[in-house]
Formats: C-alpha cells, sequence, structure tokens
C-alpha cells in the first residue's frame, strides 16, 4: 500500500502479537475473586508513565473514584485518552499526573485550555471517532483500523493517522493504529466478584477497551451473584477474563450520576466547571481528593447522606436501566 | 395589533436552525446548541425526525426541560429506539444512514471548513485552546448535508481558519473526494441569529441565502472576513415565531441557561 499522508504526531501503540502474549501470559482465563479496595486496585493496575482511558462521560457513570484514587497515589506522566472528558484532565493535570492527553474532546474550560497554552500538558489530536476506531482495532487484534473520516484536515496532520491509496478501491483511505491501553477503568451498573459485569445503557467503547487494555479495573455499584449472568447472558458487557481487579464502589461515580440509579450533584459539578485557577484545582483536590483516605471517607466526611439520597430520588427515570 | 415577540441572538439561532431539519428523516446531533435545536424542530416541525448521539443513543426523545451538560444522562436518551456504543453509532454515519448532521463552531471559512480546537498563536502555543474535534470532525464527514450553527459575530467568518478541525468543501469543487471523503457529502448550511448561507454548487463557495427581516444583505456580512456570493434573490427569514419561543421558553430551558434573559 502506498502512504499518500502521514500524520506528525506521536501515538501509543502495542504490536498485535505483543499485546497477545500479555493477555496470554498476564489476564487469568479464571473466575477467581478480585475483588479488592480502590487503594488496592490502583497501586496493583497503575503505574507512572501509564496510557490510561476511561468510560462514560465525567457527569454519566464516568469511574471518578478510581480517577480521584489515582490523584491521591500521585501516579505520573500518565497519558489519558480524553473522550467524554470534562473535569478530570483538570484535575490529573492539575494534580501533576497527567503530562500528556490524546483529543477526542478536551474538556473543559479555561484551566485544561490555558493549561495547553501554558504547555503543562502535550495534547495529541484525534476524533471521538477515531479514538474508538483505534480502541476496535485494539480489540480485534489488528495493527490498524481504516476509517473514511479525519483525511483533509489539520486535525488528521496532527494526529499519527496515515492516508494511504486502498487497495480495493483506489481511492484514499485514513488508517489509525490500533490502540493498546495500558489501563481501562470502567465504573459499572454490576458486577461480580471475578469481573463480569453489567452496563445499563449507552457506553463508549466498553467491551472494545476492556478487551485491548492490558489492566482493566472495574469499579460498580453493586456486586451480584456470578449466576446472575448466566440467567441472563444478553446483558453481559464485560466477561470476567478480561478484568484485573473489580471494587465495589457504590457512588462510584460521584460527583456525577450512574443511569437508573442516582443523578448527579448539580452543586459540585458547578463548582468543578467553574475551576480556572491554580489555586481552584489546588483547593479542590486538597478539599475532595487529599483529605479524605478512600471514597467512602469521602462519601461519608464530605458529600453525606442527604445529599446522597438527594441524588437518588433525582435519579427517577428506571426505564430501560435494569 | 400585538407587537412582535423580543428574543436573545440565541434564541433567533436555535429557531432559524430548527426551521432547516427535515421530518422523517435522520440527523447526527452535535453536543449543546445543536441539542436544543433538534428538540425544538422534534416540537414543532419535525416529529419523525430520527436524532442520533455519538455515544450510541439512536432516536431519543429527549425529555424537557433540557439538561446541559450531560448528553448522556436519562434524560437525554429516554424512550430511544436503540441504545449501543460510539463505533456503531460512527457506523450509521460513515454507511450514508444519516441525512443530516448538525455542529457548532467556533470559525467557519468560505468553504465550509470548520474550527473548533484553537485561537490564534500557533499549534503548540495556540492563544486560546478549545475542547478540538469530539465527533465534530465525523459529522462534518460523514453526514449527507451537514448544518453548521454559530454565533453571528463576523469575526468568525475567516479567510483563513486558525485550524481546521473539521471538513467542508476543503479547497473547493472535487476536493473532498480527492482527499477520500465520502461521494456527495458536504456543508448544506450555515446559520446564525440573521443570516442563513449555503453553497454554490459550482464554486462550492459560501452564498449569502437568506437574512433576518429588517436586515440587509450588507448588513449581516458586513465586517466578515470574505465576501460571500449573494444569491439572486435573498430570503427573508421570519424572527421567532411566539410558538417557538413559548417552546424554547417554557418547555426545554425554562431556567434559560442556554438562551438567556436579555429580552425580558
Amino acid at each position: 500500500m502506498k502512504i499518500l499522508a502521514s500524520g506528525e504526531s506521536v501515538y501509543h501503540w502495542v504490536h498485535p502479537d505483543d499485546f497477545r502474549e500479555w493477555v496470554r501470559l498476564h489476564k487469568s482465563r479464571e473466575a477467581t475473586d478480585k475483588l479488592m479496595t480502590e487503594h488496592e486496585a490502583v497501586s496493583r493496575c497503575v503505574a507512572d508513565g501509564d496510557y490510561l482511558a476511561y468510560d462514560f462521560s465525567s457527569l454519566t457513570r464516568g469511574p471518578q473514584a478510581l480517577v480521584r484514587e489515582i490523584i491521591r497515589q500521585r501516579r505520573r506522566h500518565l497519558w489519558i485518552c480524553a473522550e467524554f472528558t470534562l473535569h478530570e484532565s483538570a484535575l490529573l493535570v492539575g494534580a501533576g499526573c497527567a503530562d500528556r492527553i490524546d483529543v477526542g474532546f478536551l474538556g473543559y474550560g479555561e484551566y485544561i485550555g490555558q493549561a495547553v497554552v501554558e504547555g503543562k500538558v502535550r495534547v495529541f489530536e484525534w476524533t471521538n471517532g477515531a479514538l474508538a476506531a483505534r480502541m476496535l482495532a485494539g480489540a480485534r487484534g489488528l495493527p490498524f483500523m481504516p476509517m473514511r473520516n479525519l483525511v483533509g484536515t489539520d486535525t488528521f496532520v496532527r494526529s499519527g493517522a496515515k492516508v494511504v491509496a486502498d487497495p480495493f478501491s483506489a481511492n484514499p483511505v485514513c488508517l489509525v493504529p490500533s490502540l493498546h491501553p495500558d489501563v481501562f477503568l470502567v465504573h459499572v451498573h454490576q458486577a461480580d466478584i471475578s469481573g463480569n459485569a453489567r452496563i445499563f445503557g449507552t457506553n463508549l467503547f466498553a467491551l472494545e477497551a476492556a478487551m485491548a487494555s492490558k489492566k482493566v479495573i472495574v469499579s460498580a455499584e453493586e456486586i451480584v451473584d456470578p449466576l446472575e449472568f448466566r440467567k441472563e447472558p444478553a446483558k453481559t458487557t464485560i466477561p470476567h477474563f478480561l478484568v484485573s481487579a473489580v471494587v465495589h464502589l457504590p457512588f462510584g461515580a460521584y460527583p456525577g450520576g450512574v443511569p437508573g440509579r442516582y443523578e448527579l450533584d448539580l452543586e459540585q459539578i458547578q463548582q468543578l466547571n467553574a475551576m480556572e485557577t491554580e489555586e481552584q484545582v489546588q483547593a479542590y483536590l486538597e478539599a475532595f481528593v487529599y483529605s479524605v483516605r478512600s471514597h467512602a471517607e469521602l462519601l461519608e466526611q464530605k458529600v453525606g447522606w442527604g445529599r446522597l439520597a438527594d441524588m437518588i430520588r433525582r435519579g427517577s427515570i428506571k426505564e430501560g436501566y435494569a | 395589533m400585538e407587537s412582535p415577540p423580543r428574543f436573545t441572538e440565541t434564541e433567533c439561532m436555535i429557531c432559524l436552525a430548527a426551521r432547516l431539519l427535515e421530518d422523517r428523516k435522520t440527523v447526527f446531533v452535535g453536543w449543546g446548541i445543536p441539542q436544543v435545536v433538534a428538540m425544538l424542530a422534534e416540537r414543532l416541525y419535525t416529529p419523525n425526525l430520527t436524532q442520533v448521539f455519538e455515544f450510541g443513543a439512536i432516536g431519543p426523545r429527549s425529555l424537557t426541560p433540557f439538561v446541559r451538560g450531560t448528553m448522556g444522562g436519562p434524560s437525554n436518551v429516554y424512550r430511544s429506539l436503540q441504545w449501543t456504543t460510539m463505533n456503531w453509532a460512527f457506523a450509521y454515519a460513515a454507511t450514508g444512514y444519516l441525512d443530516y448532521g448538525m455542529i457548532g463552531a467556533l470559525q467557519v471559512d468560505p468553504y465550509g471548513n470548520v474550527n473548533s480546537t484553537l485561537l490564534g498563536g500557533s499549534y503548540d502555543r495556540p492563544k486560546r485552546r478549545f475542547p478540538g474535534s469530539g465527533g465534530g470532525n465525523e459529522v462534518a464527514s460523514l453526514c449527507w448535508k451537514t448544518i453548521v450553527v454559530l454565533k453571528h459575530e463576523p469575526r468568525r467568518f475567516v479567510e483563513q481558519l486558525d485550524f481546521m478541525t473539521s471538513p467542508g468543501y476543503l479547497t473547493g469543487p472535487g476536493a473532498r473526494e480527492a482527499a477520500g471523503l465520502p461521494r456527495g457529502t458536504g456543508p448544506y448550511r450555515v446559520v446564525t441569529s440573521q443570516a442563513l448561507f449555503g453553497f454554490d454548487d459550482e464554486t462550492r463557495h459560501m452564498q449569502l441565502l437568506g437574512v433576518l427581516r429588517g436586515l440587509s444583505a450588507g448588513q449581516v456580512t458586513h465586517g466578515m472576513g470574505f465576501a460571500p456570493l449573494v444569491t439572486e434573490k435573498v430570503e427573508v427569514l421570519e424572527p421567532p415565531t411566539r410558538e417557538e419561543l413559548v417552546v424554547l421558553r417554557e418547555a426545554i430551558d425554562p431556567s434559560r441557561m442556554i438562551i438567556g434573559r436579555d429580552a425580558g
């Protein structure tokens, strides 16, 4: 295939055979008990310099408790895949944890925009669809995925994609490299102790990313009996042999919501959205991340039952989420 | 006779955009203002329009009031036809099932190319950095007809974009196909609170099609960074109707977070 144009950006890439070998050696096929605390899961699975992806969004079923634990453990030089990211980028960059971001969608507001302008964080251009296609290539064990868009734009020029002459149609077609994150974080409605997991509602690429990632941390609103999955197998989003760790984290998407369970904490979200300065970000991190030892402590000491009950009360739409 | 209703710029932009959608078709809806446009259109003009959200909500019947920010929350994806994932949502666009796409923009150029990434400076050191493509590049590349909705600020219409995030007609006729984009796709309308633009079939250059009642072609194009073509018979665009404003203010955005308050 003739390469017609190459994007100039660096990109995270793992040879498909190297990934297969990782799976063979490190991902257990046995349905063992993987239940652990968020401290233990992040200690075991997230290392400095890792490439990190997550699902779904900052406001809806995001793995927010796991992100806060990563910040609490002060991981460094993370490279994050930002799709439906609003405030995680600001928190991870503000805490000094992340210094590279694949976008996607660079959320959100003054602080993160200014961090890019000041060179505190490097940004690599992709699109939401391109990152999803990269994840799909990873999940299919392929080195790349062809796609029809990205071509013709500056987004392409600043990406790591290539344009080639398609050997079938002879037209130009874009190729994006497969993506194999080191770690994928996903917050789900239900999981069992081995990592079988159910998401109710839409997701970005939960199955693709769980397949394509070296390590997968599932946090769950609810831990259910493994037999539940065998009773209704069509509802399984992620099977256990893709998963490294399971953490039981009720309200794990806080301050976001989980569809069918609870709505977001509007006051807290507004505070996050309004963060513009370094001082505001550091104050938020101190108040809601560093000053507590765990997610349970955050809920008990900083949020309180009254607010959680109100979030449950407002989460009145249940249709489709069971 | 009753005096005509007062309205904000944002309300006018939303109403003019809502009138462009077609019933019994499909539309890929971008985050933010396009959601409000689609909600208004669905309630008044296009009850059988199938909306598609990029994370896999197909045919949602979004509830009012509109909940900003959380596009994937339960009230925005209420009673969809299908809940799937991002790769499948974009696959519907890539295979030609999506008639319209609607996105916002920071800047637009004469060929309908769109910037939503940065303003000023260089790529490595921009003056201001914005979210980037999101799914905008997919929408503008893969849907049959793309509608760009933006504020009526002449400085947003530039000869040369600071960054081309999403493709319009690129450099002119034939350029999309030559780059590898699907045949027969491209920008269809650019709509603001004061003007409606299309694209000349031959040159693919932006062309003024309509102006808000009470304004002239010269007034709406004054200060733009390029001179758009002007169609022979420029259409008069009616301002927001009472009915549109009632739906916007009472059902969709009673807190007026999106539409603003200056109309009183």
